[in-house]
């Protein structure tokens, strides 16, 4: 009876053997702790080692003595987002009460390419907006259709409507122009409003490991059709640098349809699905997790590059004139004339 | 009447429901077909919560915990098994810094008994059991991974000690259970697939893997102690529990573990089933 007393003890006593990350709630150890979770789970190692030489290892040697002279939290805040934005991606952040890092070089040092003050010249005031999408018919029966964000979901009978009310325009222009994405279900959504069948538009890989090589193999990735409206005449998508993350995902998905064309400036990219996870003392970090890959399959982390690559000329900002959409309209035109000669 | 007056008869009275199917008195002539003993147990449980999909450190916080036990003997006779059907659940919320997490989890159990009387108060009880168990962790401020989902199915090890003893000419119970998965099936993603990946794009391929002692060793431990209460004319048992559940698992280097703690009281009630002809011959006047 005493055994099985002390048998029955133990049993209550004992826990099993899988523990949390052993980092201290120190700044060595949540410095140690982001370093170890970047290192592991982070995605696009081999992308920035090839693109702008990152060596990760040199990065801890050189934060890591910044992060133990730390004497507050708030300093090793900025410590802890300096060494995340050495990875120069965009869906990296750190989050506390301090506030949230970001690394916004991938589009500060590029053109704008883009003005609200220019597009009201030609959104004029008889818009309307649906699920957020700004849309008009613009003056030579074009379509023009600004969509800000896919932060908010889209519903089909919303695209439908918008569809059938610009369904006199011989084509239509897709601005996105400055979306910083939102959700990649958004932008599958209105996508699907552009095609009549499944098409394969890329792929999409996860981390097997936490090897910065270890990767599934890519699996492809169909855009399908909406129920409901399906616009398939010429259209064109305006992008500039400031398309990012889910609106990068909208354009790769447009650019393999066959009557629609990209315009303007290379995109920002973002391309990794992002995913959160927390250090110990709780401050949370959002890392790109899973590669998405073009239908060729290749990397869009660092942007796409437009079929027409055009800025906005000086001449045109100072005349209020939008270069871009003055130059879609051109290729809907131009699409007609060549049709007209065929025939 | 005194506050222990006052106390019992709200405990009788909330017994009273619960025993109202116990017709039939232990001492009647007629013999049950079988004897089968419910409880249903209400409590609190503290939570600490690590799942490496969503974070790499422990979410601590406490939940409320519920569980619903069916104990039976199969068949009257020299030779019997005794089953059992648990169903508990907790719904929880624990935090990490100013992270906050919603843990669910409801777990089926099924087992069957094998009993061994090693004297007039003490039996051991060994047999198997098959587990269900689904839920999720849930963290809002997560924006492509806020849940991790748990959903698993497993053959287990069960043992119970049941030991009898008297307290003031009444018969107090205390019993010790232990189950111990041995071999199941569990959804698990890869280490950083997204559930985007498994269900919008439905690749789901591979997020199913084979559990046993050494990828997810986990264990849970009951202990209770069943009080026969009298108050007046009324009489029940009164269930106090202790849960420690230890589930883990390491998987595609995703480390998991769900430490539970609960505390629980309830009532027993124990059914007598007679077989329909006997009942007509027991309440016949004839």
């Amino acid at each position: 009876m005493k055994k099985a007393i002390i048998f029955f003890a133990s049993a209550l006593l004992l826990t099993g053997c899988i523990k949390e990350d052993s980092f201290s709630n120190s700044p060595e150890g949540n410095f140690e702790a982001l370093w170890s979770m970047i290192d592991e789970r982070y995605c696009f190692f081999p992308q920035a080692e090839e693109e702008f030489g990152l060596n990760w290892n040199a990065v801890h040697d050189k934060y890591k003595p910044k992060a133990e002279a730390c004497e507050n939290d708030a300093q090793l805040f900025d410590v802890l987002g300096d060494m995340l934005n050495e990875l120069r991606d965009g869906h990296v952040n750190l989050s506390s009460i301090y506030g949230t890092t970001q690394y916004r070089d991938w589009h500060q040092d590029y053109p704008m390419n883009f003005s609200d003050s220019i597009q009201r010249n030609y959104l004029g005031n008889g818009y309307r907006v649906t699920n957020g999408i700004k849309y008009t018919s613009l003056p030579d029966s074009i379509g023009y259709a600004y969509i800000g964000s896919f932060a908010g979901g889209f519903n089909s009978d919303n695209l439908t409507m918008m569809l059938m009310n610009l369904k006199e325009n011989k084509g239509l222009i897709l601005d996105i122009r400055s979306n910083s994405g939102g959700m990649l279900t958004s932008a599958e959504k209105l996508a699907g409003s552009f095609t009549d069948k499944s098409v394969h538009c890329g792929y999409m890989q996860h981390k097997t490991g936490k090897g910065h090589n270890d990767f599934s193999s890519p699996e492809a990735i169909y855009l399908e059709p909406n129920k409901g409206a399906i616009w398939l005449r010429p259209t064109v998508v305006l992008t500039n640098r400031g398309v990012y993350s889910s609106a990068n995902y909208f354009v790769m998905l447009m650019q393999e349809l066959p009557h629609v064309i990209t315009l303007g400036d290379v995109t920002g990219g973002g391309s990794g699905l992002p995913f959160n996870s927390t250090l110990p003392n709780g401050w949370n970090v959002r890392f790109s997790a899973c590669p998405i890959l073009d239908a060729k399959g290749n990397h869009t982390e660092f942007g796409i590059e437009p079929d027409y690559r055009i800025d906005i000329t000086s001449e045109d900002w100072n005349n209020g004139r939008d270069t871009m959409i003055e130059k879609a309209k051109e290729l809907i035109f131009a699409y007609y004339d060549k049709i007209s000669e065929q025939e | 009447m005194r506050l222990t007056g006052k106390i019992m008869a709200v405990i009788a009275m909330i017994a009273m429901p619960l025993t109202a199917d116990a017709q039939i008195a232990v001492t009647d002539s007629i013999m049950p077909e079988r004897i089968v003993v419910k409880s249903s147990q209400y409590g609190i449980t503290s939570l600490n919560n690590l799942d490496t999909y969503l974070s790499g450190y422990d979410f601590k916080g406490m939940g409320l915990y519920y569980s619903h036990e069916n104990f039976r003997d199969a068949r009257t006779g020299s030779y019997r098994w005794k089953y059992q059907t648990v169903f508990s659940g907790s719904l929880g919320y624990a935090e990490l810094g100013n992270n906050t997490q919603i843990a669910g989890l409801a777990t089926y159990q099924w087992s069957g008994y094998h009993p061994f009387t090693v004297n007039s108060r003490l039996k051991l009880l060994a047999g198997v059991q098959i587990q269900l168990e689904g839920g999720a962790l849930y963290i809002p401020n997560n924006g492509n991974n806020p849940v991790s989902l748990k959903l698993r199915t497993a053959l287990a090890a069960t043992g119970m000690a049941i030991y009898h003893f008297p307290v003031k000419g009444k018969d107090w119970v205390a019993r010790y259970q232990i189950d111990i998965p041995l071999a199941g099936v569990m959804f698990a993603p890869e280490f950083g697939q997204s559930y985007y990946e498994i269900f919008n794009e439905k690749k789901s391929d591979g997020t199913v893997a084979f559990s046993n002692p050494f990828n997810c060793p986990s264990w849970k431990h009951t202990l209770s102690l069943d009080i026969p209460i009298r108050y007046k004319r009324h009489s029940t048992t009164l269930r106090l529990s202790y849960v420690a559940d230890f589930y883990q698992s390491e998987i595609n280097d995703i480390r998991c573990h769900i430490y539970r703690h609960a505390f629980t009281f309830g009532f027993v009630k124990t059914i007598l089933k007679v077989k329909e002809e006997n009942k007509i011959k027991a309440y016949s006047p004839y």
